[in-house]
């Protein structure tokens, strides 16, 4: 009882330090963002562009609802963070983007989710190109069974890109993207399982950089990784903000406040609290994004 | 140090010493099986010395000669009640069993005997065992080699004489065979076929004059192959009825042999051990590797191995496709409700339908249904004599892939339903449309499991026999089902099989004696075959799952 009371406020102290840190650094964007719960129509993020656009988006699972009417705006070529307990559904938000949630058995969803105006749950619209232009990154590496190259290569080849040449560009523009390109240059032609479970993660988003997505979502992308590699995931993430739009579920909330440009707080299926990370880590508007954040509970 | 009964018991000693033992019972009955069947089959080959001894039964006095076979005890008073007089106070006596061949000259070729009958027991180091085409073995002395009923060698060194003539007359019979079955063969077969071409520009009243000169022109060119073919051969048979041989039997009688029935002539009685290791191997390799004679009791079985072998190749061919397709509907496509779950059910029961009902639907629907529907649509030319709609290769290799479908099916779908979530998941997020998700990720990755379906499907399908004997398998087919006669595999023709040769031998063999360590032999063989197929489809999957181990993940 009492080590875990002394953990917590270690964990409090660490918090704050890493907040303010981020706060200093991110003083450049003074952005103001209305920070407010799910059910209102008047979130807007101001001088952004924004990227997608949720619109009163509600989830079912049979008879159980998981998401009651979200509506936010994700920025552009920025990294927002979704963060809640186990449960929240900050996951299932995620999976709606690229429409992963249709291969769940009695999943219904309600509302829409905007992409340059075009709602991706209209019935005319391609999958398969949404989740092109909507990549996603899972929690455990999940590489293919075949050789580094071939994963890489795999979204060309689905596509009908099999030229050799363009190939080869694209994975070694890729794996450099991942920052994976110098670890694994001489052995493309190894099966991809023999990487270190950080190396997979980073190879898994470099297949997925490869087919030039849009929107990147990364489903608590560092939670099975080791320490190190999470590092490297987070630099990695910080590198590839300035081409794409990132939107990350973590349970970590340092790794939020550390990689985040906005952050979302979602508790019981409800957005509760949305804002730029400074202001939601040092100045939350609800007190259950208080209690989350200080560790009251979580 | 003692440990307590009650500290030993609650450690699980028990149960270990338990699960050895199950598993020591298990390697016994497996190698003991094994041991039997290789031992009894494969001392057939082995040259057994000739036994020659003086017959002394009441009146009945003979010299007696043959391969000791077995011997067994048997109780006196089953032989005082069969009118054979017992010494007294003896209990049981030995009786032997002789192999004395010269079934043309004595009527049968096994024969039992009281061991105390057999006095002064010899082995004569010129006694000949000759192995012959028809008649099975004879066991006697040479006399004399003769050319043209001319004597042209006596006593030792007609033997030699002998061994060489013998070397003449088996390269004659080779190529008389070869002329026979592969060259005029081949002219039937052609002329077969020019026949049923000619009848089916009848049938479709195409038969114009140009076709009917093509015809004519190839029928009149096989004719003339055909006349050379004879020509050759009725000279091959007058070079191969040149010599002959007088062999004089126990009893004294001599009996002319022509050398052109004779396979090979030994003196067991002088052979040296690596002579005998040399016939022993000669032996196991004409078994293996040549067609079999006399009622399927001598020779070899090689025909009933190669159809075997074809049978589950293509079985497996057919019902690998047939199971994965069905699998993968079933797991990735069908809705999961109360209909997949009554398939489901329905395909595991299929695997309990004993085989023989295979066989019957087999020849109720394929042959007579589906067959003659063939036969009615394409070969009309060949009616009334059916080419599919009679058993065939093509029939016994669907009935047993209908009959194997669900072990693949169930295999194949475990093994989809083991891949991981997350494999799907991360090819679908990548714009993958669920079809390419399945042909690039999923069927790659569930190969090893679809392989180990197709490794019981072969277990099963190689050593099934019921089925097969509805459905195509014959006691001895004339060719075999792959030739090089076009179109090379003849999926209409009948074909021999180990499993059903094993019956045949065993139970509706004339010679019972002299198939019974057949029977064994075949069945070592039908084991090892089985095994190596199996050892292949096993070696395949193990590369395929090093290649696709992300499952262990």
């Amino acid at each position: 009882m009492v080590s875990t009371m002394q953990l917590t406020q270690q964990d409090e102290a660490m918090k704050e330090t890493a907040a303010q840190k981020t706060a200093s650094a991110r003083r450049t964007h003074s952005i103001d963002i209305s920070a407010i719960g799910s059910g209102s129509k008047n979130l807007r993020i101001e001088n952004e562009e924004i990227a997608m656009c949720v619109n009163d988006l509600q989830l079912h699972y049979g008879e159980k609802r998981a998401l009651h009417g979200i509506n936010m705006q994700i920025p552009k070529k920025r990294v927002t963070a979704f963060i809640g307990p186990s449960g929240c559904g900050k996951s299932t938000l995620l999976r709606c983007f690229n429409r992963m949630n249709d291969l769940v058995d009695g999943c219904r969803i309600d509302g829409e989710v905007l992409i340059d105006d075009q709602n991706i749950y209209q019935r005319a619209v391609d999958v398969a190109d949404l989740r092109r232009r909507v990549g996603m990154v899972f929690q455990k590496p999940n590489p293919f069974p075949k050789s580094i190259y071939e994963n890489v290569a795999y979204g060309l080849r689905i596509q009908g890109i099999n030229k050799k040449r363009v190939l080869d560009e694209t994975v070694e523009w890729s794996l450099r993207s991942a920052a994976l390109w110098d670890e694994v240059k001489d052995r493309l032609d190894d099966s991809a399982l023999g990487l270190s479970g950080g190396q997979q993660q980073r190879l898994v988003i470099a297949r997925t950089v490869a087919v030039k997505p849009e929107v990147l979502l990364l489903d608590e992308p560092a939670s099975a990784l080791d320490p190190l590699s999470t590092l490297k995931v987070e630099e990695l993430i910080h590198e590839l903000k300035d081409d794409y739009t990132i939107v990350i579920v973590t349970h970590n909330m340092q790794q939020a406040a550390r990689v985040s440009d906005y952050t979302a707080f979602m508790y019981m299926g409800d957005l509760v609290e949305f804002g730029s990370t400074d202001d939601l880590f040092t100045n939350p508007q609800k007190t259950q994004t208080e209690d989350y954040i200080t560790g009251r509970y979580g | 140090m003692r440990m307590p009964m009650r500290n030993w018991a609650s450690a699980g000693e028990p149960w270990v010493w338990l699960n050895a033992a199950a598993v020591t019972a298990s390697l016994v009955m497996v190698f003991g099986l094994l041991g039997l069947i290789a031992v009894k089959g494969l001392a057939h080959f082995w040259p057994h010395d000739i036994l020659e001894a003086d017959y002394v039964a009441g009146s009945v006095q003979q010299v007696i000669m043959g391969e000791f076979v077995e011997s067994e005890e048997v109780p006196a008073g089953q032989l005082t009640t069969a009118g054979v007089s017992v010494p007294d106070g003896v209990e049981f006596m030995q009786r032997d069993l002789l192999k004395i061949g010269n079934r043309d000259v004595g009527g049968f070729d096994f024969r039992w005997m009281l061991d105390a009958d057999l006095k002064n027991k010899r082995y004569p180091k010129d006694a000949i065992a000759i192995e012959r085409r028809e008649w099975g073995n004879f066991y006697g002395y040479l006399v004399s080699v003769m050319e043209d009923g001319r004597v042209i060698a006596e006593g030792e060194l007609a033997w030699n004489v002998l061994q060489e003539r013998l070397q003449r007359a088996l390269g004659l019979h080779d190529q008389i065979y070869k002329i026979e079955k592969n060259e005029i063969g081949s002219v039937n077969y052609t002329i077969e076929r020019m026949r049923l071409k000619e009848r089916g520009y009848e049938l479709d009243g195409s038969y114009t004059a140009e076709k009917q000169a093509e015809i004519a022109a190839i029928r009149s060119e096989q004719e003339t192959i055909y006349k050379s073919l004879q020509e050759s051969l009725i000279d091959l048979y007058t070079q191969a009825n040149r010599d002959s041989i007088k062999v004089r039997t126990a009893q004294g009688q001599e009996i002319t042999l022509p050398l052109e029935k004779i396979v090979r002539v030994f003196r067991p009685n002088a052979m040296s051990l690596s002579a005998k290791l040399s016939f022993y191997g000669e032996k196991l390799w004409e078994f293996v590797a040549d067609d079999p004679r006399e009622a399927n009791t001598e020779g070899g079985i090689f025909p009933a191995i190669y159809g075997t072998v074809l049978m589950v190749v293509i079985m497996s061919i057919l019902v690998t496709p047939m199971g994965v397709v069905a699998a993968i509907y079933l797991r990735e496509y069908a809705h999961q409700g109360a209909m997949t779950r009554i398939i489901r059910i329905a395909v595991n029961n299929l695997a309990g339908v004993p085989s023989i009902v295979y066989g019957v639907f087999g020849l109720g629907f394929f042959i007579y249904f589906v067959g003659s529907g063939i036969d009615q649509a394409m070969f009309p030319e060949a009616l009334p004599s059916p080419t599919f709609g009679t058993p065939g290769l093509m029939w016994a290799s669907i009935t047993l892939a209908l009959l194997t479908l669900p072990v693949v099916i169930v295999a194949t779908e475990e093994g989809l339903s083991r891949i991981p979530r997350t494999m799907r998941e991360g090819s679908l997020a990548l714009g993958a449309t669920k079809a390419e998700t399945l042909w690039r990720v999923i069927i790659p990755m569930a190969s090893p499991a679809i392989m180990t379906g197709v490794i019981l499907a072969i277990a099963r399908a190689a050593g099934e026999v019921a089925p097969l004997m509805l459905v195509g398998v014959v006691k001895l087919a004339p060719s075999l089902p792959l030739d090089g006669n076009y179109p090379f595999l003849h999926l209409d023709q009948k074909f021999m099989h180990l499993g059903f040769h094993i019956y045949d031998v065993g139970f509706q063999s004339p010679n019972v004696e002299a198939a019974r360590p057949l029977v064994y032999a075949t069945s070592l063989l039908l084991v090892l075959v089985i095994a190596l197929l199996n050892m292949s489809a096993v070696s395949i999957r193990n590369r395929l799952r090093e290649k696709y181990k992300a499952l262990e993940m």
